[in-house]
């Protein structure tokens, strides 16, 4: 029953690990945002860090947002997947089988979330090599990595909803361009909600970056971790992939 | 036995009708060809006897099973061959074929996917990359995965578009070889008229969505063929030339379609007066003439008013 979907998410993963391309980037992108933005509140006083911040290090702070940001970034190669298979026909080969139409996308959101978790490794790596001090044990990876494929599972299916019935090239830069920039800014990602003004507060309580970043922060800082921030990032991840799967049994096109 | 059974087969895009109400059989073993132009409906009908595209009116019946209510069943019985090679070149041809086997559910696929590429002789590359085959390395994967679940119907989408000559005389073998060694029922789509005589059984002309004659290439050649004697003449000259067969008038051409050119050859010369004439042809009965004769038109002069109509139509029914 499950082997079509087997095979269309195998073929997704093969098309990662086999592009030297996609390796460079999924490397050089965290550790670009780690390096040079991580390193930017490298001479603010660790008072200042600890009192807002709650550690005496940018990069720890930003770590676990980071992790968050890159799942919503996925979500556009998902979407650019499905419009390149529309334009090569091989949404066509597909088709002309009987496998469902809402195998293809799930295969898609699966090879975004996939080609996310890849990026988690090299981050925690390149965190700890420049010195930050993490709370590593098979519950806080385990968790941290649940939540982000929660998070990446809702991004993802949300990007491919917007494809099922485009083949333009240009939707998912606009798409990504809407949603990428405001989503990110009004997340606890990159800065505490304190120095937010109370609406953008209020936008953030209903992002689901700020969950996957603050528990992604009390896994990885502390031991405390709230676990009701993982049931809304499943509950997220469940509602958006219900949709696109309805969609796409409807709404989804070969071309 | 027949394959297909296509009833009244319609496809609308808002107002354009692309296909319409289109009737024909196939049977069991037959290379059976849809003929006509850019637009005429040729690849829109392939779309609706596969469950690519929705049927408005009609039904088609592949294997006995309607299209239109259980098109998972007919899926798993159709091999299906695309215009523009489609494989995925990031993939061996191995895990290609693997892919196909696995959407299509075809179990102990392995074995007749090895025979098959065996048979193409291409067995040896079959680890390597998809997109480091030639055209017809790539065209003979294609076909190994379209023949996987020993399809009932192939159907073949204008499967030598865009190929050189040699490429092309060798798919035509290759199309034989599989009639008669697989025993595959196939269904062509093709504008070359040398294409559709040298391989079908059957044809079906299409024309603007409607099915113009049906039958062998030698009952349409007898039925609907003869010569044509195609002129061109001085600027402003008008003659008279009813008396020696049908006359279509068509961009400053006449063509007088006769059962036997060179019998009237001389007295439409005489008639014309040869000072006058710019350029004359005949053209022997063909398919070509068959073509001329059903619809006034020549298959490559349709197909160019045809594909720019037809696009126009698909962007405005698209928006």
């Amino acid at each position: 029953m499950l082997e079509g979907l087997s095979a269309l998410y195998m073929r997704e993963i093969k098309r990662i690990y086999r592009s030297i391309y996609m390796w460079i980037m999924l490397v050089s992108q965290p550790v670009m945002w780690i390096i040079f933005f991580g390193s930017s509140f490298s001479h603010v006083p660790s008072e200042f860090l600890q009192e807002f911040f709650h550690t005496n290090n940018y990069i720890a702070f930003i770590l676990p947002g980071e992790l968050s940001v890159s799942m919503l970034f996925v979500g556009m190669f998902s979407s650019m997947s499905i419009i390149q298979d529309k334009r090569f026909g091989y949404m066509k080969r597909i088709f002309i089988t009987p496998v469902p139409k809402y195998y293809v996308f799930l295969s898609k959101v699966l090879g975004g979330v996939t080609r996310g978790l890849i990026q988690v490794p090299i981050m925690l790596a390149v965190a700890i090599a420049l010195g930050v001090s993490l709370n590593l044990n098979l519950v806080s990876i385990v968790v941290l990595v649940l939540a982000l494929a929660f998070l990446g599972i809702g991004f993802s299916s949300l990007y491919s909803v917007f494809t099922l019935w485009t083949s333009d090239w240009q939707a998912p830069g606009v798409i990504a361009n809407l949603i990428n920039l405001p989503l990110m800014f009004s997340s606890t990602a990159l800065f505490p909600k304190a120095f937010f003004p109370e609406w953008l507060q209020d936008i953030s309580n209903v992002n689901p970056i700020t969950y996957s970043a603050e528990l992604g922060r009390e896994v990885l800082l502390s031991t405390d971790p709230n676990w009701s921030y993982l049931g809304i990032l499943a509950l997220f991840a469940l509602i958006m992939v219900i949709i696109g799967a309805l969609l796409s049994r409807k709404y989804m096109t070969a071309e | 036995m027949s394959v297909v059974i296509a009833k009244n087969l319609t496809k609308k895009y808002n107002d354009f009708v692309a296909v319409d109400h289109i009737n024909f059989q196939i049977e069991k073993g037959e290379i059976f060809g849809l003929l006509g132009p850019n637009g005429a409906g040729k690849t829109t009908t392939i779309k609706m006897l596969t469950g690519l595209t929705s049927i408005t009116e009609g039904d088609a019946l592949i294997g006995g099973i309607s299209i239109k209510e259980r098109p998972n069943e007919v899926k798993k019985r159709i091999g299906w061959i695309s215009s523009e090679v489609i494989v995925d070149d990031d993939l061996t041809a191995w895990e290609n074929i693997e892919i196909q086997a696995k959407l299509l559910k075809v179990k102990d696929w392995k074995e007749r996917a090895d025979a098959i590429l065996e048979y193409f002789g291409i067995k040896e590359f079959k680890n390597r990359k998809a997109g480091k085959f030639s055209t017809g390395m790539r065209k003979k994967l294609e076909i190994t995965m379209a023949l996987l679940n020993s399809p009932e119907i192939v159907f073949m989408d204008e499967p030598t578009i865009g190929l050189d000559v040699n490429t092309r005389a060798s798919l035509w073998n290759l199309i034989r070889q599989i009639n008669k060694d697989y025993s595959a029922t196939i269904l062509l789509t093709t504008h070359y008229m040398e294409e559709a005589d040298m391989l079908c059984k059957k044809i079906g002309i299409i024309n603007k969505g409607k099915i113009v004659a049906l039958g062998s290439p030698e009952e349409l050649k007898e039925k609907y063929g003869g010569d044509v004697i195609e002129i061109e003449l001085k600027d402003g000259l008008n003659v008279e030339l009813n008396k020696f067969g049908q006359v279509i008038r068509k961009d400053g051409k006449i063509s007088v379609k006769t059962g036997n050119a060179e019998e009237v050859l001389l007295g439409v010369i005489n008639t014309i007066g040869s000072n006058n004439i710019k350029s004359l042809r005949i053209k022997k009965s063909s398919l070509d003439t068959v073509f001329l004769n059903l619809t006034g038109g020549s298959l490559e002069e349709e197909g160019e008013f045809d594909l720019r109509k037809f696009n126009m139509m698909m962007r405005r029914a698209r928006r």
